[in-house]
């Protein structure tokens, strides 16, 4: 393929490029794009690297060290942010909801204070589809009308932290202090694939204990997963489709705008929870149909699931199975992504299949390294 | 006659019996023929209609009068054309010909063909095929067209069809060569009824664009038909499943229908249902444009047939050796609900997408790609028929899941209630056997014994693992 027919993103800057989602995106970037300059800026720019020849400029920083952004956002010049930076969404106590808070809402903030004094023109802001949940109840086919559920609401102060930056970076769309930024935000919905240490890695472990064996619920509801190429294609669409609304003299029709809009980004291919746990345990060698399988009911799930945060409330330790994760894996969450495909003109590159296959074997691949 | 294992079959499966009767006694049809009022002709050609078609008969006699008769008539002739077709006794260079023209003799006062072997059995219809081709010049003249011009497609195909010897020989190859033999047989077919639905205002004109949809129609029946004959036309030398499906699981075609090579077989059904269920969320997309009832009967009805018996095919280990059905209750409780409207429709085809969903067996190769189609189906009827409300969840009337809703108070309390109410019970149990001089002495003892059995055991395991 020639080069020239690659569409142009000018200078990119990914933030949280050595990530998890930000590597992928990197990795896009050269593959079905042509740059003038590729930056990333992380915390630790050790790990996930690009070979030297690809001549990335890797900058060591802190997010929420406002001064250092815009002393690196001076030097790198970006026209494109993609802001991918964000810790793990897994523990939650006091310490993780200060970092949650500082990272993703400070950082955010200041990467928006950094775009505006160096006259980026185009931010693409990592959010999450969770914003939509409270947690507990069903999300079916819902779309970008549902309402972000936000503050006594949102039992997950992470959704929270993600929901007050989306609403940041959004609000930071042709504002006033300064109109040739625009922004959006992409909510994607369970990613996995190479470099995630969370989804499947909790996954296999349950296959490696034994506990596959069990069921919650019925195997009804039906869920997002999202290959992580996927996600990284959805944010480049969009940086391309801010960069042409940027370069045309209009403000675009709303219903095609994509400045100043969030959009959900999934594999369009919702499946039934237990059948994706199933297919990453067949995909990680276990040979077991679904005979062996006991289905524990979700309301007995939730007793049980009572009963051990009180028994592990006595002894004073965090419980290892609450009642969140019965409800979690009994729930519908699934999006109706037609926003993404209509504006981006967003299609999944790689199907879910392909995706569990190549992600369970870059977890089992990590795992021999170590061994 | 009523035999006495059919007594007792239905003694056994109320249900089953109770759909029976419910379809029997309540299905009240939208229109009624009225054969006081019929010619001589017309009544020969319900009497054919009854005599070649079992599932289609009854829907087609409920049809709308202004279809009435161009849809029985369109079923006749391209049962005629198939009973040419089918017919092996008649040589490639007699057949070729009788195909292709099959649209000229349907015009021909009084043709007839009587070359049909002794065995075909539908040769009563060609003998008598003049009755036909007497009310096929009573009818309107577009549907008289529409009729025509699919006679002639589809006889060409059948000809290409008959022609094509390494295709009689191999089977089919390709998966298109799979869906192009699938539209010549089901697909034109669908086609022709799209354009009757439309020309006599019965359907949205919309699917006259989206002629994609109508496609989809008939490749759904179709194929679920070859995936549950697959016994059958296997006995009669016939292939349908195209190799570049069955050739990823078994080396020969034979290899399929060995009691050794189960699983693989059951992969590759089960690889044919997913084929097969891509087309099913478009089914019900078509259906939608049906504005008269009789006609979403007619075209419902085999749809709900197709999706049960799809089914009762996936994961079935008895298609490679037999011939299956749904049930006759299956049927007539399907056909009860495929004569209301879309949404019941919906649902069935949701019931029985999960039904699927919970036969997919994860060491299928597909096993994702099933789960996924299945969740395509059950995404898009929640397109059409949403579950949630954006503007209610906003305004904080979501309906929310009031188990996720209890707090910790409230289910400690119901807890404890329960376990108060259980000890109560039991209390008051041994209380009355005692009262009336029940002895427990003997169970404590024995209890005591089991007790510090156990605690040694206990004991002795937990010392072991201090080693």
């Amino acid at each position: 393929m020639a080069s020239e027919k690659k569409p142009s993103l000018g200078s990119v800057m990914v933030i949280g490029g050595c990530g998890f989602l930000g590597h992928h995106v990197v990795r896009l970037l050269f593959r079905d794009y042509s740059c003038s300059a590729v930056s990333v800026v992380d915390l630790r720019c050790t790990r996930n690297r690009r070979p030297e020849s690809d001549g990335v400029a890797y900058y060591e920083a802190d997010i929420t060290d406002g001064a250092k952004l815009v002393d690196i956002f001076s030097k790198a010049r970006p026209d494109v942010v993609i802001h991918t930076a964000s810790p793990p969404a897994q523990s939650n106590d006091a310490v993780s909801h200060a970092l949650f808070k500082k990272v993703n809402v400070d950082g955010t903030a200041a990467i928006v204070d950094a775009c505006r004094k160096t006259g980026v023109k185009a931010l693409v802001y990592t959010s999450s589809a969770s914003v939509m949940s409270d947690n507990k109840s069903d999300l079916i086919n819902a779309d970008e009308r549902w309402p972000v559920i936000r503050g006594a609401d949102q039992s997950e102060y992470y959704s929270e932290t993600k929901a007050a930056a989306e609403e940041l970076v959004l609000a930071a769309n042709r504002s006033p202090e300064s109109p040739t930024l625009l922004t959006c935000a992409i909510r994607p919905s369970g990613i996995m694939g190479e470099g995630d240490t969370m989804v499947l890695y909790h996954m296999i472990n349950i296959y490696r204990q034994g506990r596959n064996n069990v069921q919650v619920g019925n195997n009804e509801n039906l869920f997002d997963f999202t290959y992580v190429e996927n996600v990284a294609h959805g944010h480049l669409l969009a940086a391309r489709a801010l960069l042409l609304t940027a370069a045309s003299s209009t403000i675009p029709l709303d219903h095609e705008r994509v400045d100043g809009e969030a959009f959900l980004i999934t594999n369009d291919q919702p499946v039934y929870f237990w059948d994706f746990c199933r297919a990453v345990w067949a995909a990680a060698g276990s040979p077991q149909g679904t005979e062996s399988v006991r289905v524990l009911p979700r309301g007995l799930g939730i007793v049980l699931g009572y009963l051990s945060e009180v028994f592990f409330g006595i002894i004073g330790k965090p419980p290892t199975f609450n009642r969140q994760r019965i409800i979690f894996s009994c729930m519908t969450r699934y999006y109706d992504i037609t926003k993404a495909k209509k504006r981006l003109g967003y299609k999944p590159l790689v199907s879910l299949e392909e995706g569990v296959r190549r992600s369970v074997k870059w977890t089992l691949d990590q795992e021999k390294e170590k061994n | 006659m009523v035999a006495a294992s059919q007594v007792l079959y239905y003694l056994v499966r109320p249900t089953q019996l109770r759909s029976i009767i419910q379809w029997k006694v309540w299905h009240e049809p939208v229109h009624k023929r009225d054969p006081s009022k019929e010619t001589a002709t017309e009544k020969a050609c319900f009497h054919y209609l009854n005599l070649t078609s079992r599932s289609f008969s009854a829907v087609i006699q409920e049809l709308n009068p202004e279809l009435l008769m161009p849809i029985c008539l369109f079923y006749l002739v391209l049962r005629g054309l198939d009973t040419i077709e089918d017919d092996m006794t008649i040589d490639i260079a007699t057949k070729e010909p009788l195909l292709r023209n099959f649209s000229q003799y349907m015009e021909q006062d009084g043709w007839t063909f009587d070359k049909n072997g002794p065995n075909e059995k539908d040769r009563e219809l060609l003998v008598h095929f003049d009755d036909v081709i007497a009310e096929l010049k009573r009818i309107k003249k577009p549907y008289y067209d529409v009729i025509k011009d699919i006679t002639i497609q589809m006889g060409n195909g059948m000809a290409d069809y008959a022609l094509n010897a390494e295709q009689n020989i191999n089977g089919v190859n390709t998966v298109e060569e799979y869906e192009l033999y699938c539209h010549y047989v089901a697909g034109l077919v669908g086609e022709g009824l799209t354009r009757l639905f439309v020309e006599s205002n019965l359907a949205n004109p919309q699917l006259l664009v989206r002629m994609d949809l109508t496609e989809s129609m008939g490749q759904f029946l179709q194929k679920t038909n070859i995936i549950r004959d697959v016994h059958e036309d296997y006995l009669d030398k016939r292939r349908f499943w195209p190799k570049d499906i069955w050739s990823k699981h078994v080396d020969t075609w034979d290899d399929l229908f060995k009691p050794e090579n189960l699983d693989k077989a059951l992969n590759c059904s089960s690889e044919m249902v997913l084929n097969a269920l891509k087309h099913a969320d478009e089914c019900l997309f078509y259906m939608a444009g049906i504005r008269d009832q009789s006609v979403f009967n007619f075209v419902a009805i085999p749809q709900s047939m197709a999706i049960s018996t799809l089914e009762l095919v996936f994961r079935n280990p008895a298609i490679f050796s037999s011939h299956i059905k749904i049930t006759k209750g299956d049927a007539c409780s399907l056909m009860t609900e495929s004569t209301q409207n879309l949404r019941v429709v919906c649902d069935v085809f949701r019931r029985y997408t999960r039904r699927i969903a919970k036969k997919n067996d994860p060491r299928d190769p597909n096993f994702l790609a099933i789960s996924a189609q299945c969740g395509k189906i059950e995404q898009f009827i929640e397109s059409i028929f949403p579950t949630q409300d954006p503007k209610k969840i906003a305004a904080g009337k979501a309906q929310q899941n009031p188990d996720a809703q209890m707090d910790t108070g409230e289910a400690f309390l119901l807890i404890m209630a329960v376990l108060l109410v259980l000890g109560a019970m039991g209390a008051l149990m041994v209380g009355i056997a005692w009262f009336f001089g029940a002895r427990f002495d003997g169970a404590v003892r024995q209890l005591d014994t089991i007790v510090s059995a156990t605690a040694s055991a206990i004991g002795s395991k937990l010392g072991h693992e201090e080693l």
